[in-house]
């Protein structure tokens, strides 16, 4: 079988606790961490500093700042090749790599106070929390994970992109060094991910394609692929797996509760569940990454009419249509939504609402999935400790859902909707 | 298009192509200017109004009168 | 005497502050201690506003973001236990500004009650941030109406939730709230869209009534017909097929080839919700003839349609309007035109 085609494992070790300790290792379902050792590792010229601090379930903490949310992961047999692009000086072309050892029961955080470290790209990224304990922990899809927080001040001088390319490979070596902890061991579970024309199924059954809508604009708002900024890139038909393997990460943070954090490529509820119903009541026909937040109606028009006609290509007769963050990406979604129904393809979005309601919407779009309501107000919390801001973090005071990062997330991996008060 | 003096009003309404107009009591004119001036200007408004429709637009957009 | 737990804010337009009427309408925000007109009516209901906020209509419609930021400002000190907007009644103007200032006092946590008629604008800006009571056009009702806002606003300053809208005399509010819910919205999705290409078409988003995405530009605005298109009650002198100046149901369509520009001795304003004296004088600030008559003389625009249409924009169903609207576009279709200028009041 070609090696594009090859099976991806998966194996999954269930965390229950995690410790502090003198080395990093795994005990069965306690992993102990040397975190100073973490947070020299995760060091780099263009970070002034690098702390490490773990933070469990439960505990009275808001954690302000927060850029992006990963799961532990190491190529077992490639260690170096862990976050391609990003922990290695990268690769061209993605191929199903070798066995994955993926945590399950932790989250590494990466948290920088950008306005603090004197960044004026900064200014206007809005507020990310996300809450252990307290009203806002129903908001924080991590809530039940152990979160290992990798707090990065950025060296003074240090070009914006620089600073964040360093963050980000502080908090992805942290969840490598993690992982790396079960190399050798067995895993609790393993899901072999085959590629979809690899497996016969009933040609009879139905068959439904992911879209994968993905934007990146520029430095503090991009996203990576193979450790490369995607800029505006054409519709492209990718392995639908490929996104489950840490390729693609999250370098975007605007509106937090609809942030594609890079742990909801890597754990793709989407993806996965149409891979695992491949020939059960539906066939998978594939992915394509579609661009979001293109400039200009013409560009968003092109572009829609192409995801539509590669979906055709790959024979999808429905579609599941995510959208990147908010604002115009929602018109990108209702675009393409559209151009699907114009060939014949079902289509199915999925949004996050705000109390003034959608921000466009076409006829075709009949059939929308909830991701929650963003404006709505969490209770006010007083936390015992806030990490990641010596300044204000709306401490006692009603936080906006908006402001809970993940909590509304348009891939469908959260479990929140909005329903009638 | 519209042009109206409560450009919000109409957003919230569904209006996609919005010029904010000069005043609730005259959203086309002004009363302050001479007689020529307004003519002059409320060409201008209606130019600008032309130029909208003839441009694509997100949703609920509102232009002021000076680009 | 209220078991608040902060003051109790009134906000109120020019006219029942008593600053004034329609010539007050452009009255900048302004802060008053303890009750002022209907104040003193809630106040005699067992809600006595502490501090009363007024801003002029006009000026709250015309210049919103600087008086929002003032009137913020002023409860952002106060931290009110409640805040009372209106009543507004029919005043769509007042209306909205009472919608407007209990959505953004609704984002700060602040417990808001208002009153106006289901059909106003303030309805659809509140977002479902304040409890609506709703009322009727007239003024009069406002010895009926002082109560059931103040006990409302009486159970929201002690901290307590009021019991169901049809018990308590409000709107039920246009809110949606989060659950978290079994299945992911993955999860989700792939059900829905199985069912839809089962012909079982289902949503957990219904379709928006009121959002439309944008038609596509002009291509050629030197080839467009344009037809004008105003709610600004803008009609021949005398009013001879009685336009009605508010609640209209109806629209009229009239003449203008040949015609250059508005003669101020050949048409007015028959709209109750404005100040009509800058129109009378010049009915074009109105329905901009005069300058559509020169670009179509110019070639800027391929031609101007033989008719405006024209209906009265004030104390409008929102029913009435979409129909109103329907009815023209449908005209205009019918007649080929390719844009219109649509002029609000």
């Amino acid at each position: 079988m070609s090696s594009t085609l090859a099976d991806l494992s998966i194996a999954t070790f269930a965390i229950h606790e995690v410790v502090e300790g003198t080395r990093t290792g795994r005990n069965g379902a306690t992993l102990v961490v040397d975190v100073p050792q973490l947070a020299v590792g995760a060091r780099s010229d263009a970070l002034a500093e690098v702390t490490v601090e773990v933070v469990r379930p439960d505990d009275p903490v808001r954690i302000a700042n927060v850029l992006d949310a990963a799961l532990p992961d190491v190529r077992a047999d490639d260690p170096d090749g862990t976050f391609p692009g990003v922990l290695d000086h990268g690769r061209d072309e993605w191929l199903p790599p070798g066995p994955i050892h993926r945590l399950e029961g932790t989250v590494v955080l990466s948290v920088c106070d950008w306005g603090a470290a004197g960044f004026s790209e900064a200014a206007e990224l809005p507020d990310a929390y996300l809450d252990m304990a307290g009203p806002g922990a129903d908001r924080n899809p991590w809530a039940g994970d152990t979160a290992i927080v990798v707090r990065c001040v950025p060296a003074p001088g240090v070009p914006v992109a620089d600073a964040d390319a360093a963050v980000r490979r502080a908090s992805l070596f942290a969840g490598r060094a993690l992982a790396s902890a079960t190399i050798g061991d067995s895993p609790d579970r393993l899901d072999v991910w085959r590629h979809p024309s690899t497996v016969e199924v009933g040609s009879d059954l139905p068959a439904i394609a992911a879209v994968l809508q993905i934007a990146s604009e520029g430095p503090l708002v991009d996203t990576f692929r193979l450790g490369r900024a995607m800029g505006t890139f054409a519709p492209t038909v990718v392995d639908p797996r490929e996104p489950l393997t840490g390729a693609i990460v999250n370098g975007a943070y605007d509106w937090p509760a609809v942030r594609n954090v890079t742990a909801v490529y890597q754990g793709s509820a989407l993806l996965r569940a149409l891979l695992a119903g491949h020939g059960e009541r539906f066939r998978m026909a594939g992915l394509v990454l579609a661009p979001g937040y293109l400039d200009g109606a013409d560009e968003k028009q092109r572009a829609a009419s192409r995801t539509a006609e590669l979906l055709a290509e790959l024979g999808a007769d429905a579609a599941v249509c995510t959208t990147f963050s908010s604002g115009n990406s929602h018109t990108d979604t209702m675009l393409t939504i559209r151009a699907c129904e114009q060939r014949g393809i079902a289509a199915v979005g999925l949004l996050a609402e705000t109390n003034g309601g959608l921000t466009d919407h076409v006829p075709e779009a009949d059939c929308l999935v909830s991701t929650g309501n963003e404006d709505e107000l969490v209770d006010a919390w007083t936390p015992e400790r806030v990490i990641g801001t010596d300044g204000d973090a709306r401490v006692g005071e009603p936080v906006p859902t908006w402001a809970y990062v993940g909590a509304c997330v348009e891939t469908g991996d959260a479990r929140l909707t909005a329903v009638p008060a | 298009m519209c042009i109206t003096a409560l450009p919000t009003i109409a957003q919230m309404v569904g209006a996609n192509r919005i010029l904010r107009g000069v005043a609730i009591t005259n959203p086309t004119g002004d009363p302050s200017r001479s007689v020529d001036d307004e003519r002059a200007f409320r060409r201008r408004i209606v130019e600008r109004a032309v130029e909208m429709l003839a441009t694509d637009v997100e949703p609920r957009t509102v232009w002021e009168l000076q680009p | 005497m209220t078991n608040a737990r902060g003051p109790v804010v009134h906000y109120l337009n020019q006219f029942f502050a008593g600053l004034g009427g329609e010539e007050a309408a452009g009255h900048e925000p302004v802060r008053i201690d303890g009750p002022v007109g209907p104040g003193r009516a809630l106040a005699a209901a067992g809600l006595a506003p502490d501090v009363t906020l007024a801003c002029g209509d006009d000026r709250f419609g015309e210049h919103e973001e600087d008086s929002l930021a003032t009137l913020l400002g002023w409860l952002d000190e106060l931290r009110p236990a409640v805040l009372v907007c209106g009543p507004a009644f029919g005043s769509g103007r007042y209306g909205y500004a009472c919608g407007v200032l209990a959505r953004e006092a609704g984002r700060r946590g602040t417990p808001v009650v208002t009153a106006m008629t289901p059909d106003s604008p303030g309805v659809i800006a509140a977002e479902g941030a304040a409890y609506v009571v709703p009322t009727g056009s007239n003024v009069a009702a406002m010895k009926d109406v002082v109560p059931v806002v103040a006990r409302l606003a009486l159970t929201l300053a002690a901290g307590d939730q009021p019991g169901p809208p049809d018990e308590e005399g409000y709107l039920p509010r246009a809110r949606r709230t989060n659950v978290l819910v079994e299945r992911t919205g993955a999860e989700r999705a792939i059900e829905l869209v199985l069912a839809k290409l089962r012909g079982d078409v289902r949503t957990e988003i219904a379709p928006p009534a009121e959002l439309v995405h944008p038609a596509p530009a002009v291509a050629d605005p030197r080839t467009v017909t344009v037809a004008l298109v105003t709610e600004s009650g803008c009609v021949p002198v005398g009013n001879p097929d009685g336009l009605p100046t508010r609640r209209a149901a109806t629209w009229l369509r009239y003449p203008i080839d040949g015609v250059a520009s508005l003669d101020p001795a050949a048409y007015t304003s028959v709209h109750a919700g404005f100040d009509t004296s800058n129109a009378e004088a010049d009915p074009n600030r109105l329905v901009p003839l005069d300058a559509a008559r020169a670009l179509e003389r110019d070639g800027a625009i391929g031609r101007l349609h033989g008719e405006f249409y024209t209906t009265s924009g004030v104390d409008t169903p929102v029913a009435s309007a979409v129909a109103i609207g329907r009815e023209i576009a449908a005209a205009l279709v019918e007649a080929k035109v390719g844009a219109v200028i649509l002029t609000g009041t």
